[in-house]
C-alpha cells in the first residue's frame, strides 16, 4: 500500500509532477544525444585518421621506426606480403617503400616523408584516390608522377602539371634529386599529415632509391612500410597479434599504437559519457529536491498523523524516496526512447555541422557527424537517473521524518 | 487494573517565550476497560492530555503509563510502534489519509501490522458497515462529508482492535443520527472487545453515554465522576 500511497501522492500535484518529469527526461535525452554527438565526433576523427593516413595496421622494421633511414628495409617484402594477406581477416595490404627527404618548387622547399606506393593496391587501403581534389591519381601514366595535397602547393606555389624536385638520400648514401611531375592534388584534411607528405609510385621512388651495389630484383621489391586495412575494426587487435606472432623481427602496429592520439580520443569516449551524465544528474538533483520538499512540506500535517497512527519512520522515509524514484521511473522510458531516437535518427543520416563548425574539417573531421552509442551508456543513464532519483529524495524524506507528529498536526 | 496512569504530568508550550501551562499537575489512573469522557472549557488541555497519553507529545513534568509501558522511556519510534500495536487515534479534525479510499484508509494500520489480506478486508467491510458506510467503501476522503470521514476515521482506529481508543471530539462535526451511530459503535466495541476509552468532548449527547467523566480545567482535574 506504501508503493499504491507514493504512486497516487505524486499525481496529487499533476503539473508539478509532470514539470519535474519532463525535465528528468530531457536530461536523460539531453545526455544521451550529447555522448552520442561526441562518440561520433570521435569516431568520426578515428576513421578519417585510420582511412586517410593510419592504415589499421602498418608493419615495419623496427629500426626503421628509429631511425628512419632507407637501409632499414623489410627482409623479403614479397614474403611478407604474402603472409600478410594469408590472414584471416585481413582486407588490404599495401607495401610502401618510404625515404624522407625534400621537395622543392622554384617558390620554396619543404622537408616531407616520401611514400613510393602501388596505385591500386594504397587505394584499397587508403582513401588517397579519393581525395584527390585537382588533377588524376597515380595511375597515369606519364614519367614520374607526384600527389602532393593542396596545403603543400600552396606553400611551393605549384598546381597540376607543375615540375618539382624531390632531393633524398639513397640506399648508398649519395644524395640523389629527380624531376617529378604533379599528378594530382589530395587533401586529407589533416594539415600537419598533409603539409609532410608526398604521393609517388613505389617502382618510381625504388628506381632513384637503388645504389650501384644493389641488383635489380632486390630493388623492386624494396619497402619499408606495410600498411594493412581488416574487415573489422574491432579485430584489430586480435589480427596485430597474430600477424606479430608470424613475422619474428618485425614490429606490427595497430593504428593505436602509431597514433596515440587515436587512442587517447578512443578512451575518452567513456568519460565524455560520464562527464555529461554526471553534469544532467547534478541539475536534476535540484530539481527533484525542491519538488520533493515542496511535496514534504505541503504534507506535513498528513505525515505527523501518519506517524501518530503507527507508521514508522523508515517506512515514511521510504515513501518519500519511492515517490522520487517513481517521478524518475516515469521519465526513463521516455527520455530513453526520445534518445534512442535521436540516436538512430542522426545514427543513419547524420547531421551537417559545416553551418555551426567551419573549422572542423580542418580538425581531421568530416563535417557530418553520425551519432554513434555503445548501448551500455543506456543502462549508464538509467542507473544514474535512478541513482540521483534516490539521491534527491535523501534531504527532503530526512526533513519528513524530523518532524515530531504533534506539531505537525498542529499546523494547519 | 490500572490501563493508564499520569502522575504530575505537566505539559508547558513556549517555555521561552510567553509560556503556556497546557498540562499543570495531571494526576488521573484508568482501568481496562473504561468508557471515559474528558470534558473542559476550550483550552483547557483536553488535547494535550490525550497526546501525552498516547506518546504525541512528551511531558515536561511527571509520569506517564500507558498499559504498563513507561512512555517517557521511549524513543520516537518506539513510540510510533507502540501506538501501531496498541492506541487507536481519532483527532479533532479529520485525519484521514487523502489519498487512499474509505476502505483502504481502514485497512491501513492493519497493513503496517501486516495482517493477512484477508482478515484485513474482512474487517474493513464489517466495520465500514458498522458506521454506515456499505455504499462508500471506494470512495476517496474528498468525496465524503465531513461525518462521514469521521466515521471512516473511527472504523480506522477500531480495525486493528487496539487496546485503548483515543478520541479527540470525535462527534465534533457529526449530526445527531452520525453521532447516536458512533457512541453505538463505541459502546459496543468497549463491551464486546474491552477496548479501553477515553475521549474528549464538548458535546452533551456524548457525555450522558460515558460511564465516567473527567473535568479538566486550566490544566487540572477539577472534578471526576464515575456513573454506575
Ligand atoms: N503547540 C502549542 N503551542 C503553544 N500553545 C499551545 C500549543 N498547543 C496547545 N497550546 C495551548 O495549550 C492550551 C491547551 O490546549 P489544548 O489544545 O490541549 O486545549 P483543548 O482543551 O483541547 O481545547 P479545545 O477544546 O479548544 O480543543 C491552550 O491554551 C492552547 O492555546
Ligand atoms: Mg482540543
Amino acid at each position: 500500500m506504501i508503493q499504491t500511497m507514493a504512486w497516487r501522492n505524486i499525481w496529487r500535484s499533476t503539473t508539478r509532477s509532470l514539470v519535474v518529469i519532463g525535465a528528468i527526461a530531457v536530461g536523460i535525452w539531453a545526455a544521451l544525444s550529447l555522448t552520442g554527438f561526441a562518440t561520433g565526433m570521435v569516431k568520426s576523427y578515428v576513421n578519417n585518421a585510420v582511412q586517410n593516413i593510419v592504415s589499421h595496421i602498418q608493419v615495419h622494421q623496427p629500426d626503421f621506426l628509429d631511425e628512419n633511414e632507407v637501409k632499414y628495409n623489410i627482409p623479403d617484402a614479397g614474403g611478407v606480403e604474402q603472409a600478410i594477406r594469408a590472414e584471416p581477416g585481413v582486407k588490404a595490404v599495401s607495401v610502401r617503400s618510404v625515404v624522407k627527404g625534400m621537395i622543392s618548387s622554384s617558390q620554396g622547399a619543404r622537408g616531407v616523408s616520401i611514400k613510393g606506393v602501388e596505385p591500386e593496391e594504397e587505394a584499397r587501403v587508403n582513401a588517397l584516390d579519393e581525395n584527390i581534389v585537382e588533377g588524376d591519381y597515380l595511375s597515369g601514366e606519364g614519367r614520374n608522377p607526384i600527389l602532393v595535397s593542396d596545403e603543400l602547393a600552396k606553400k611551393l606555389n605549384v598546381k597540376v602539371r607543375s615540375k618539382v624536385v624531390l632531393n633524398f638520400q639513397d640506399r648508398g648514401g649519395s644524395i640523389t634529386a629527380a624531376a617529378f611531375r604533379v599528378a594530382g592534388v589530395f587533401d586529407t584534411g589533416n594539415k600537419p599529415f598533409d603539409l609532410s607528405h608526398v604521393y609517388v609510385r613505389r617502382s618510381d621512388l625504388n628506381n632513384l632509391l637503388s645504389s650501384a651495389a644493389d641488383s635489380a630484383l632486390a630493388v623492386g621489391l624494396l619497402a619499408h612500410e606495410i600498411a594493412i586495412m581488416v574487415d573489422d575494426i574491432r579485430k584489430v587487435d586480435t589480427i596485430a597479434s597474430s600477424l606479430s606472432a608470424g613475422l619474428p623481427g618485425l614490429e606490427v602496429q595497430t593504428y593505436r599504437q602509431i597514433s596515440p592520439d587515436l587512442e587517447l580520443y578512443e578512451g575518452q569516449i567513456k568519460n565524455i559519457s560520464l562527464i555529461y551524465l554526471t553534469v544532467i544528474m547534478l541539475a536534476l538533483v535540484f530539481g527533484i529536491i525542491n519538488t520533493m520538499l515542496m511535496a514534504v512540506l505541503e504534507r506535513i500535517k498528513e505525515l505527523g498523523m501518519l506517524m501518530a497512527i503507527g507508521m514508522n519512520k523508515l517506512r515514511v522515509f521510504l515513501m518519500i524516496v519511492l515517490e522520487s524514484v517513481l517521478l524518475g521511473l516515469v521519465a526513463m522510458p521516455v527520455g530513453l526512447l526520445l534518445g534512442y531516437i535521436t540516436i538512430d535518427y542522426v545514427g543513419k543520416n547524420g547531421i551537417d555541422m559545416s553551418m555551426y563548425a567551419k573549422g572542423l574539417e580542418s580538425f581531421g573531421m568530416s563535417s557530418v557527424i553520425y551519432f554513434e552509442l555503445a548501448p551500455i551508456v543506456y543502462l549508464q543513464v538509467a542507473v544514474g537517473v535512478f541513482l540521483t532519483a534516490v539521491l534527491a529524495s535523501i534531504y527532503p524524506a530526512l526533513k519528513a521524518i524530523r518532524l515530531k507528529p504533534v506539531e505537525a498536526l498542529r499546523t494547519i | 487494573m490500572k490501563v493508564i496512569t499520569t502522575k504530575g504530568v505537566v505539559k508547558i508550550y513556549n517555555p521561552d517565550k510567553i509560556p503556556v501551562k497546557a498540562l499543570n499537575g495531571v494526576d488521573l489512573e484508568i482501568e481496562e476497560g473504561e468508557f471515559t469522557a474528558i470534558v473542559g472549557p476550550s483550552g483547557s488541555g483536553k488535547t494535550t492530555l490525550l497526546n501525552v497519553i498516547g506518546g504525541l507529545d512528551r511531558p515536561d513534568e511527571g509520569d506517564v503509563e500507558v498499559g504498563g509501558h513507561d512512555i517517557d522511556a521511549m524513543s520516537d519510534n518506539d513510540l510510533i510502534d507502540f501506538r501501531k500495536q496498541h492506541i487507536g487515534f481519532v483527532f479533532q479534525a479529520y485525519n484521514l489519509i487523502p489519498v487512499l479510499t474509505a476502505r483502504e484508509n481502514v485497512e491501513f494500520v492493519m497493513l503496517l501490522q501486516n495482517r493477512p489480506k484477508k482478515e484485513r478486508h474482512e474487517r474493513a467491510e464489517e466495520l465500514l458497515r458498522a458506521v454506515g458506510l456499505d455504499d462508500k467503501m471506494d470512495k476517496r476522503p474528498s468525496e465524503l462529508s465531513g461525518g462521514q470521514q469521521q466515521r471512516v476515521a473511527v472504523a480506522r482506529a477500531l480495525a486493528p482492535k487496539p487496546d485503548f481508543i483515543l478520541a479527540d471530539e470525535p462527534t465534533a462535526n457529526l449530526d445527531s443520527k452520525s453521532t447516536a451511530n458512533l457512541l453505538d459503535i463505541m459502546a459496543r466495541l468497549n463491551e464486546e472487545e474491552k477496548i479501553t476509552f477515553v475521549f474528549s468532548t464538548h458535546d452533551q449527547r456524548v457525555i450522558d453515554r460515558a460511564r465516567r467523566v473527567v473535568t479538566l480545567v486550566d490544566g487540572k482535574v477539577a472534578t471526576d465522576e464515575v456513573r454506575g
